[in-house]
This record gives C-alpha cells, structure tokens and sequence, in this order.
C-alpha cells in the first residue's frame, strides 16, 4: 500500500493506527474528548477487514477487564478513555501489570479532579507513571504531542508491551486527541495467527491442543515469599525497561543558558515559546521526555550541567516537576509553571513565567 | 510563508467545517497544516473557533494567543480577538448584528456583510463557504482555487460531492465581497 498523507484528529488517528497494526481487540466506553476513537472505529468496521474485534463495553471497569482476558490469550488488545474512566480501569490495570500481560491503553486527559472539565488537562502524571494502581508495578508510558505521534505511538506501544510482557499507556490529552494534523500511516500489517500468537507467546492461554504444561495466568500469589519473588522480577524487568527505552526530544539545548522542560503538547507550546524568546536574545532550550516512565532522568541531569536555571511547564498543579528536582537535586533553581481545570497556556504565558520565575527571581 | 488564522463565531456557523476545509485545501497546496478547535459545548450554541495554522516549514504550537488573521462572525467573537491581531494582520469580520466596530489603527480591517450575501444566495448554509471566499481574497498567501475544490472533496463526505458547486459558487461570491 502506497504511503498516503492524510489530515485528522489524534484520535481518530489512534483508530486507524490500531486496525493498521493489526490490532485484535479494542474494548472502550465513550467519554470526551476520546470518543472519537470508537467512533472512528466503528466507521471503520474492522471485524470486516481484518477480523479486529471492536467492542462497545457497559463500562470502564468491563472493558479493563475484556482487555485482561485477551492480553492473556496473546493477543493485541487495547481500550482507551478520558481521565474519570481512566480512574475506574485502575485495578484492571494493576491485575494486568501483576500478570505480565501486554496490552495499550490510552488516556486523552481531561481536567480534573472528580468529573471536571472536558477541556485538556495534564493532571494524571502522577496516576501514570507512579501507579495509579496499587503495588509496586510501573507503565510503559508514552507522550505523544503530535497527531503523527499517536500514530506512531501505538506500534511503539503495543511492541514494548509484548516485548516485556508489560502494559504501555499512551498518555495523551484533549489538545493532541482534537486536534487534526498530517499524518501518514504505516502500512497494514495482517494479524498475528493463532499459530503465531502460541510461537511468540509461550505463556499465553491458548488451549493445550499440543499437550504443553498448562499455563496460568494470575495476579493471585498467596504465599508471600512466592509473590517477593514475582516482585523482584517485575523489578528486574523494571530496571531492564529503565536501561533500554528511555526517550527523549532536546530542542536547542546545546548553547541555551535557561531549559524548558515540557511533555506532551505542551512540549509545543513551550517550542513556540522558545522561539520568541531567542528573538528576544533569551537563550532557551527544550527537552520534552517522551517516555514518562522511564524517566530520561539522566538525559535531564547531563543535560542541566551548566544551564542557570529550568522551568517546567504542565497543565497541573506540579507533577513532573517533582522528576525534574530528583533527577537534577539542588544543583540549579527548577520552578514549575502549571495551568489548571482546562486551560492552556499561550506561548507569550510561558515566556512571561520564564522571565519572572527564573532569569529574573 | 506561515498564515496563523483563527476563525470564531456561533456554534452551527459552520466555523469549525470552514476551517477543514481550509485545512485540508492548504494540505492539498502540500503545506504544514494544525486544525485546533474549541471543543467543548459550543457545537450546541454558544461560541465556537478554531485556529488553523498554514505553514512551509513544520508548526511548533498549534495554540496562540496572537494571529495574522481573525475571522470573527459575532459580537463576542470580535470583542475578544480584534485585541488579538497582530499589529500589520488583518481583521475580517462579518458587519450583520455588529454594534461595535473596531477602531484599530495598525491593522487591516476587512469588513463583509456574509449574512447579506448569503439571503442574496438563497441558501443559508453557503454562509461558511462566503466567508472562506472572503478570507482567501483577503489573504497574502494565494490559495489556488484547484487545491481548495480538492480540500473541499477531501473533507466532505462523498454524499455530499453533488453540493461542491454550490459551495464553489459561494466562495467566488464572497471572493467579491473584498
């Protein structure tokens, strides 16, 4: 299939990535501003196509756990919400986690907290990259600020998570799921066989037609030094992931005296702010992580070396930030600049709060 | 070149579809293209925008607080973007139910009467593509006529192909409003 440009939403792009990547099921229940990903779907009739399931659930919790049966038969599953949904999938999440179950889901944050607003938001940081969830798990977790990102997003996505058995969760928000960009999209890829699925995933429930030793699949463990060993596992796993996938964006960092920190579409705004800063003669660079967990901690700290000063910038109260201070202690001023409920940020703003909470403090 | 455009007024203008359409026209003239529409309750009434962002080279933020062009359809949409223009930008605004004209001095000021127009075309839902007419005249970067009829089928549904007359028509004749 040729390469084909195309014009669309975050969200609608997530759709057609989804049923390119040879996707097997997705599971969801509608909320702003995300719905247009099952409704994109449902326009696209994969079950047709591809033989993609596309599932309207009776709500978060079911379709969290529609995903955790079929992440544990090997296949490609994923679901997506906003913010209050995302809140309701989190003991799926962590059962998944505990599991080692692959799986994608997102979330198109909205502002919180409690039902909040529709308008985008940043405030689910936290809830991402230190658990949501409870126990000691992490996700993959990855912040597109692109429409081209969400799309790259769910391959990258849905490989890491099979790739360490492990569930990834493109953190997105309002902005990059409405708004419409170019994008290309990679070619359809056919879905994996069963044949393929029992190959790649040995520890997947797929019937023991082969007579093969029976494969459990669990989060329940009631013998503790049984379940330390699964967590000194899920940790090694963790510190593997923390070695290897680690990704990052540095715009202009090099000759820059002050860094602007940024993920997500607010990483853009904070480009755009760079922009009029250096025509002011204000030296500012970008470093956008991209994988909120991992962290690019380190990326950040060689980074910082020398700088006078670092502004964090999200649509939270401060949430980020606090990564940002472990990952440079006290070797330079790091301050935070947040919108909240749903609003954004103009890049003028952003200049303006450089200004008066760094270069002139 | 790079056009930063917003374009506001009553939710059910047609603000949001015009935008696409302009969009997916400056995509068809292979430039860098951001559509970034307000989306909250505002399809139901009440007051929608959207900013579209044309450009040769790749676009940073897809939201600004200042713009080249602004395209207001209302009272309230003028009232809060005409401050907005940058100084040398232009203002297009739609004359019919204004009250308050702007009085800017270091901007071009583009006022049409759309909604006249429109009673002039029979046809009250020609009102967005007799604004787009408008905006394309008005604006530096020349938009050929070919790529926004191919934005238009690109951006609307095939069962409504029969209709890009109609709307080709429209933007010829807010063409002539400038």
């Amino acid at each position: 299939m040729k390469e084909e440009v195309r014009l669309m939403k975050g969200n609608e792009a997530i759709a057609h990535a989804a049923v390119r990547y040879g996707c097997d099921g997705y599971f969801g229940y509608p909320i702003t501003p995300q719905s247009e990903v099952l409704e994109t779907l449902e326009e696209l009739m994969p079950w047709e196509t591809t033989g993609m399931v596309v599932l309207q659930a009776e709500s978060e919790v079911a379709a969290i756990n529609m995903v955790y049966g079929g992440a544990a038969t090997g296949k490609a599953v994923m679901t997506s919400s906003s913010s209050p949904g995302v809140s309701l999938k989190q003991e799926g999440i962590s059962y998944i986690a505990a599991a080692s179950l692959p799986a994608l889901i997102l979330n198109v944050m909205r502002g919180g907290p409690g039902l909040g607003t529709i308008q985008p938001s940043q405030a689910d940081y936290f809830q991402a990259v230190k658990g949501g969830g409870h126990g000691d798990y992490h996700l993959i977790v990855l912040a597109p600020s692109s429409v081209q990102e969400m799309v790259d997003f769910v391959g990258l996505g849905f490989d890491l998570a099979f790739k360490y058995r492990n569930p990834a969760m493109i953190l997105a928000d309002g902005i990059v799921g409405q708004m419409m960009e170019k994008v290309v999209l990679p070619e359809q890829r056919p879905r994996r066989t069963d044949e393929e699925i029992r190959e790649q995933c040995p520890w997947a429930v797929t019937g023991r037609k082969d007579g093969r030793k029976r494969n459990i699949v669990t989060s329940l463990e009631l013998e503790s030094s049984k379940m330390e060993e699964i967590n000194e596992m899920l940790q090694a796993r963790y510190r593997e992931i923390e070695k290897n996938e680690t990704r990052w964006e540095e715009i202009d960092v090099e000759d820059a005296e002050y860094l602007i920190i940024a993920f997500g579409s607010i990483a853009r705004i904070c480009d755009k702010a760079r922009e009029i800063a250096r025509e002011k003669g204000i030296k500012v660079g970008i470093i956008r992580p991209i994988t909120l967990w991992p962290f690019p901690a380190e990326a950040i700290r060689k980074a910082a070396e020398g700088k006078k000063g670092i502004l964090v910038v999200e649509l939270n109260a401060g949430q980020m930030v606090e990564d940002v201070r472990l990952a440079v202690h006290d070797s330079l001023p790091v301050e935070h600049y947040g919108r909240m409920g749903g609003i954004i940020p103009s890049p003028d703003e952003v200049v303006g709060a450089l200004e008066k909470r760094i270069i002139n403090k | 070149m790079k056009e930063e455009i917003i374009i506001a007024g009553f939710g059910g203008q047609g603000v949001l579809s015009m935008g696409k359409i302009l969009a997916y026209s400056g995509l068809m003239d292979d430039k860098e293209v951001t559509w970034m529409p307000s989306y909250g309750p505002e399809q139901r009434g009440g007051t929608a925008n959207v900013t579209v962002i044309l450009s040769d080279e790749k676009i940073s933020s897809p939201v600004l607080d200042r713009y080249d062009i602004v395209v207001a359809l209302n009272q309230q949409s003028l009232d809060k973007f005409a401050p907005k223009v940058k100084e040398g930008g232009m203002l297009i605004y739609d004359t019919s139910g204004i009250h308050k004209h702007p009085d800017r001095k270091d901007i071009r000021i583009c006022p049409i009467n759309a909604m006249e127009a429109t009673i002039e075309m029979g046809n009250s839902k020609a009102y967005n593509m007799i604004v787009m007419g408008a905006l394309l005249e008005a604006m530096d970067y020349k938009l050929p006529m070919e790529n926004v009829v191919k934005g238009l089928k690109k951006s609307l549904p095939d069962r409504h192909h029969h209709l890009i007359p109609l709307n080709q028509a429209a933007i010829e004749k807010g063409k002539s409003l400038i």
